[in-house]
């Protein structure tokens, strides 16, 4: 299915706070394309959900984006959208962010993993 | 017999035997074939899942201390996170995806194509500027985990697919096509049995016939022996009973 | 005769600061809070009161927010009590924020955000009227005639007015002109007012400068900055001007810049990397246990972990300077002291909030203590 079209992908995206955010900048994934586009959203208390989740939506819409990296507590608030997610590309990554250590319990692809364990 | 569970909607001849038999025997092989890939894309599987879960409990400390040498940025510099996302022009930390095949499935598998970039170089010029530094190295140490998690996890979600596919299909040979199969070629030897045994009654009762009739015949020679005028009417029952024959044995055969 | 006169004017305002001074954080307030179990344990201090009205969970950045906050009221209230000479020298304090708000401002502008977040961002106590016009500008030229020939950081920008356009190397370097202007400017205003404060301010002052040199040398090494650009950058000041300040213009690797300071055996200190008895001693090995989780990095890790070693080297020798200054009556160096310390003591909390929120607490004994 996907096998088409990852050869394009090399981006990374993020979805975070905004140490997360300057973390992965500093590490060197920031892109901002000519058309002024991003490839990082930085989310705090006042970013507006449905805002989130329409990111969220154009990221993994996006042809270049390969790996699509959210910090946990963000995906939390969008779980729905998350959860629905199921395609291989972009490979969806929740990550923990500073203030929010990570939990494995929350994780989506971890929920399945454990459940396959558990069978 | 022939009538319990579901078969396919032929004509009961032999051809048709054969060539049930032949679909069956190709069912089973198929069968055991993707049982074979399934066990092969299972073993896979279970390494990856150790994997991700391992590489996901890593993430977590690998993050934590990445956030934390960003915290020491923001104890030397300040809080420099605004400059950085102004600052951000294209990426020099990229990925590549290669592929590899584990039993005829293509995973994908991403690898970090980083550029040494100039961005941010001078950041913290006027002090900071090793703490962002190594905050830098360390957040792209820990994308490149990241990265690794991400082709595990890609990987993770291709087989699980694959694998229920073929699970799908395994479980349909064998649940489904082989006892519908089966029951298709129970059900044509049936018909022939019935047929064998149809036609082994047709004949005894053509031959029961032919004795009553020869007896018949018999006795009527033997009548006529005794008076010569009622003779011409025996072709006339013959021919009536032939015509009765071959109407129903078109029948049958049909 | 300062000492007769210094009273009339700055008597009160000394005496506040050094009221203030008496509500930094000691020793005994750090053992307590690294003590403390989570962040919200943290309110149980003097800062209690401040992040009472504050919803939980409370973050690093609100601790920090906050405690910026009290400064800078504390700040203003110093500011708005003064007279001349001493007004002139809380406005040469606030230059250094200008400079980076304007920095900030101009970065922001040339990648077109919204002004408004941009001014939410700026340090408080560096703001200023025409701060929100820096917003039209789009090259040095332009910023300079529109909007920063009003402002007090006009004669800081005539240097930089040869860089033609505004991309983000130069933003940096706009930066460290504009930073070594202001410096030398604020040394020659603390000459000027001449006896004690002129003292205090320029061992203080000198050592930042030396400080921004050292740190310019060493964070330049390996990018597209050349050695005259560099050494363009340097403060004219301080007590590597100018045999030292060539030496590190000159210098290639970390071991050369420690070279250019042997002159000064107070910055020999800084570089011997044998971690004695300090409490920086714990540094290295976190740094190790960082190195060997990420791997094959542990070698560059180390040569950089030394090297924060030494900016950590910097702000202990910042506070011993500024605590110098405490001991000097009738002079200004206090306020600008008092200024430093608090800071410090906000990175030390803001440090120790992060190290809690993190469950770091291997590494929570390496702020820098005030008193």
């Amino acid at each position: 299915m996907a096998t088409t079209s990852f050869k394009d992908r090399n981006l990374l995206a993020v979805i975070g706070d905004e140490d997360t955010i300057t973390g992965m900048l500093l590490a060197g994934i920031g892109n901002i394309s000519q058309n002024q586009k991003r490839n990082f959203l930085v989310v705090d208390s006042k970013t507006p959900i449905p805002h989130i989740e329409s990111i969220f939506e154009e990221f993994t819409e996006r042809k270049d984006i390969a790996i699509l990296l959210i910090n946990q507590h963000i995906a939390e608030k969008i779980r729905p959208t998350v959860d629905k997610y199921e395609r291989a590309f972009p490979a969806l990554l929740e990550i923990p962010s500073k203030d929010h250590p990570y939990d494995p319990a929350k994780d989506s692809v971890l929920k399945r993993v454990q459940k396959l364990f558990g069978e | 017999m022939s009538g319990t569970g579901p078969r396919e909607n032929i004509f009961p001849t032999r051809m048709a035997l054969t060539n049930t038999k032949l679909r069956l025997k190709g069912a089973q092989t198929g069968h055991s074939l993707l049982a074979k890939k399934r066990d092969a894309l299972t073993t896979r599987f279970r390494a990856i899942l150790r994997k991700v879960d391992e590489a996901k409990r890593k993430m977590g400390r690998v993050m934590q201390l990445a956030s934390f040498s960003l915290a020491e940025v923001t104890y030397a510099t300040g809080d420099i996170s605004y400059l950085v996302q102004e600052q951000a022009k294209s990426a020099s930390f990229k990925v590549k995806a290669k592929q590899e095949n584990v039993s005829g499935v293509v995973l994908p598998a991403f690898e970090v194509d980083r550029v040494p970039g100039t961005d941010f170089n001078l950041t913290g010029l006027g002090r900071g500027g090793q703490q962002v530094l190594r905050a830098k190295e360390v957040y792209a140490k820990a994308v490149e985990t990241l990265v690794e998690l991400a082709s595990l996890q890609t990987a993770f979600m291709i087989l699980d697919e694959v694998i229920r596919a073929t699970n799908r299909r395994v479980n349909a040979i064998e649940h489904v096509v082989i006892p519908r199969l089966d029951n298709t070629i129970k059900y044509i030897l049936s018909e022939l049995d019935e047929m064998d045994r149809e036609e082994f009654f047709r004949l005894k009762k053509v031959q029961g016939k032919k004795k009553r009739d020869t007896e018949a015949a018999e006795a009527q020679r033997k009548l006529l022996e005794q008076s010569e005028d009622v003779t011409s009417f025996i072709p006339e029952i013959e021919g009536g009973g032939g015509d009765l024959l071959s109407s129903k044995d078109e029948d049958i055969i049909f | 005769m300062e000492a007769l006169l210094f009273n009339v004017n700055a008597g009160f305002l000394e005496g506040i600061v050094r009221g203030y001074k008496a509500g930094l954080l000691n020793q005994g307030h750090y053992n307590n809070l690294t003590q403390c179990e989570t962040i919200e344990g943290l309110s149980a201090t003097d800062y209690g009161n401040f992040l009472a009205n504050e919803p939980l969970p409370i973050s690093t950045s609100t601790i920090t927010d906050k405690a910026t906050q009290i400064l800078v009221d504390q700040f203003n209230y110093l500011r708005s009590n003064s007279v001349a000479p001493l007004s002139k020298f809380f406005d040469y304090i606030t230059y250094a924020y200008m400079i980076d708000n304007v920095i900030l401002l101009i970065t922001g502008t040339l990648h077109e955000r919204n002004t408004q977040e941009l001014l939410e961002r700026c340090h408080p106590l560096g703001v200023f009227e025409t701060l929100p016009a820096l917003c039209v500008a789009t090259n040095v030229e332009e910023l300079y005639r529109t909007a920063l020939i009003e402002t007090p950081l006009a004669p800081y920008f005539r240097e930089c007015l040869s860089a033609a356009d505004l991309d983000d190397l130069n933003i940096e370097i706009i930066r460290n002109t504009l930073y070594k202007a202001y410096l030398e400017d604020f040394y020659t205003f603390c000459t000027s007012i001449g006896g004690p404060t002129a003292d205090v301010m320029q061992r203080t002052l000198a050592f930042e400068a030396d400080r921004r040199s050292i740190n310019i040398a060493i964070n330049s090494f390996g990018t597209e900055l050349s050695k005259e650009r560099r050494a363009k950058l340097f403060p004219a000041i301080g007590r590597l001007f100018p045999a030292g300040n060539n030496a590190l213009a000159r210098a290639d690797d970390v071991e050369q810049v420690r070279q250019a300071c042997e002159g000064v055996s107070e910055y020999r200190a800084f570089f011997e990397s044998s971690p004695g008895g300090s409490s920086r001693a714990q540094n290295g090995g976190a740094s190790e246990s960082t190195a060997r989780l990420l791997g094959d990095y542990g070698d560059g890790l180390e040569d950089l972990g030394a090297a924060g070693e030494l900016e950590d080297r910097f702000f202990a020798y910042e506070v011993h300077l500024n605590k110098m200054a405490f001991l000097q009556q009738f002079q200004y160096g206090v306020f600008y002291a008092y200024l430093k310390l608090k800071e410090q003591e906000i990175r030390s909390l803001a440090w120790i909030a992060e190290c809690i929120a993190q469950d770091a607490r291997d590494r929570i004994q390496d702020y820098i203590p005030t008193f």
